[in-house]
């Protein structure tokens, strides 16, 4: 459990849609530095399991996005050299560096949103949407553990009555379909007992609610009027083109008014939100600890 | 939190969403954003267009055991998809929307994307694939009858559906990465995904070849049986 865990899950899915909004606005190459390393200090603390295998996921889309853009796009003024009569300009091989570093920190945006945001959050925001779709999700995500078991079973018995064979790739494959096939019925079936033991119980006699163990706390108030002040912001400062900067045809500079720091900083904070979170709780741990051991009573 | 939990709001979404919020949202992108911001207001309308279906679907009082038999199929092709390399989630979604009809299959379709992107990782992709999943369950939901006389109209489908959800996944690939569409960048992105395109393409037919006969009759028997 992270501390980012502990908000409301409408807040989280609030942050995570407003973060994701404003890092695909991002062209600006300060504010795509930005993401990226945030985007890899949050996946260090917060989703830090099997994240070798992801950056270097990560790295391998980075390299097939960057090349891409020079390949196709020929615009920008400063020619680099010719390929097939056509000319790679240095505009187009920053802007695909640029993009593919925003896919990048896009990717490991998502990837903490997956962490974070599991199953049962979902299913809080939508239920309260779409209470049947809900139901829908929820019934599947039940079933998925229960076909399984169901499935390693049948395979069993198939292998123990000698009905099972694998002497050939062929042979295996007609297994599993034999045995996707039997599920296939054996599911139908339990699905239908499943669906009227839901109708003997009243299920579609009275509107449908759902479940949940979230409250609407201070914090997650908090939380999203700071979130509403930074996004308004940055928003605003993206919109009058504060932060503007063009790739084509001449690159160019680097915006640094007042304003554009501002909306670096706001940005940078907002991104930084979960690792802040995390360190916050980190060291109040750490501070609580040292003090129960520094008092009298050991 | 109350989203559109009064049955006249959801009434209204249906007549607002089609015919005021999209049409408005594609004039706001060509006036206001000066087309710079086709990846966001594709992922808009798509997102909307998911909306309009599902409160549709809300609406509607379907059957709790036709609703089970989507939530098990569902389950069959989420549960397909961790087969290496060859999914048949478009197979499942395409038999749902030949025998249950058009609904029950974007519904497979559309929640199969969702709940597998659970494990394979959620994105602005996820409401593209849910569309496009969708889509491929719905057409085959509407054009049941020549799908299910013909073998072969049905494996062709099958082989289109795959390259149909390449094409669309494309779209937003190109639309997202060029802040723009780009026909060579997509032709690109399409050629580049050929191999996945083909994988695709060939494990629908493979998929529907084997299964579409067994699980048809067994979904025809219980309709039968229940009577649904």
């Amino acid at each position: 459990m992270k501390a980012f865990d502990s908000y409301n899950p409408i807040v989280l899915f609030v942050y995570f849609l407003t973060v994701t909004v404003i890092s695909m606005f991002a062209f600006n190459p300060v504010m795509i530095a930005i993401a990226l390393v945030s985007g890899f200090l949050s996946t260090l603390t917060l989703a830090r399991e099997g994240c070798g295998r992801f950056f270097i996921y990560a790295a391998f889309i980075f390299i097939v996005t960057s090349a891409a853009n020079p390949v196709f796009s020929h615009n920008g003024v400063t020619v680099l050299f010719v390929m097939n009569d056509n000319p790679v300009t240095l505009e187009a091989v920053l802007y695909g560096v640029a993009m593919g570093t925003l896919i990048c920190a896009i990717l490991m945006l998502m990837r903490i949103f997956t962490k974070i945001m599991t199953g049962d959050k979902m299913l809080y925001i939508m239920g309260s949407a779409s209470p049947k779709l809900a139901l829908l999700i929820s019934m599947t995500f039940r079933f998925i553990p229960l076909f399984h078991r169901q499935a390693v079973k049948t395979e069993r018995t198939q292998r123990a009555l000698g009905r099972y064979t694998e002497e050939n790739a062929i042979d295996t494959i007609r297994m599993k379909l034999k045995i996707f096939s039997m599920m296939t019925t054996w599911g139908l079936e339990n699905g239908i007992v499943t669906a009227d033991s839901m109708s003997a119980r009243g299920y579609g006699t009275g509107r449908r609610t759902s479940f949940s163990v979230y409250r609407f706390r201070r914090t997650d108030a908090v939380l999203l009027a700071v979130l509403a002040v930074f996004a308004g912001t940055i928003a605003y400062l993206i919109a009058t083109d504060a932060v503007k900067f063009s790739y084509y045809p001449k690159m160019s500079g680097i915006a640094h008014t007042p304003a554009a720091i501002v909306c670096y900083v706001l940005y940078g904070l907002m991104c930084m939100l979960p690792v802040m979170n995390e360190l916050e709780e980190k060291i109040k741990w750490r501070y609580l600890e040292s003090r129960i051991l520094g008092s009298p009573i050991r | 939190m109350v989203v559109i939990k009064s049955s006249g709001l959801r009434a209204a979404l249906k007549i607002i969403i089609p015919f005021i919020a999209i049409p408005a949202l594609v004039l706001i992108g060509v006036y206001v954003f000066e087309d710079k911001m086709y990846a966001y207001i594709s992922l808009v309308i798509t997102i909307l267009s998911i909306v309009l279906f599902i409160s549709g679907f809300e609406q509607r009082k379907i059957g709790t055991r036709r609703m089970v038999l989507v939530v098990v199929l569902t389950v069959m092709s989420v549960v397909g998809r961790f087969f290496p390399l060859i999914k048949p989630v478009t197979a499942i979604t395409v038999i749902a929307g030949i025998y249950l009809g058009g609904e029950a299959g974007f519904l497979v379709g559309a929640i199969s994307a969702v709940i597998s992107n659970f494990f394979w990782g959620q994105g602005p992709w996820t409401p593209f694939q849910m569309f496009a999943w969708g889509l491929i369950g719905l057409i085959a939901g509407l054009a049941a009858k020549p799908l299910k006389k013909s073998r072969a109209v049905l494996l062709t489908y099958g082989a289109l559906a795959g390259m149909l959800f390449s094409f669309i996944m494309d779209i937003w690939t190109v639309l997202w990465y060029n802040n723009g569409f780009d026909v060579k960048l997509y032709l690109a992105a399409i050629s580049t995904a050929v191999p996945m395109t083909v994988v695709y393409a060939a494990s629908n037919v493979i998929f529907l070849f084997f299964l579409a006969d067994p699980i048809g009759r067994k979904l025809d028997r219980i309709k039968t049986v229940y009577g649904i």
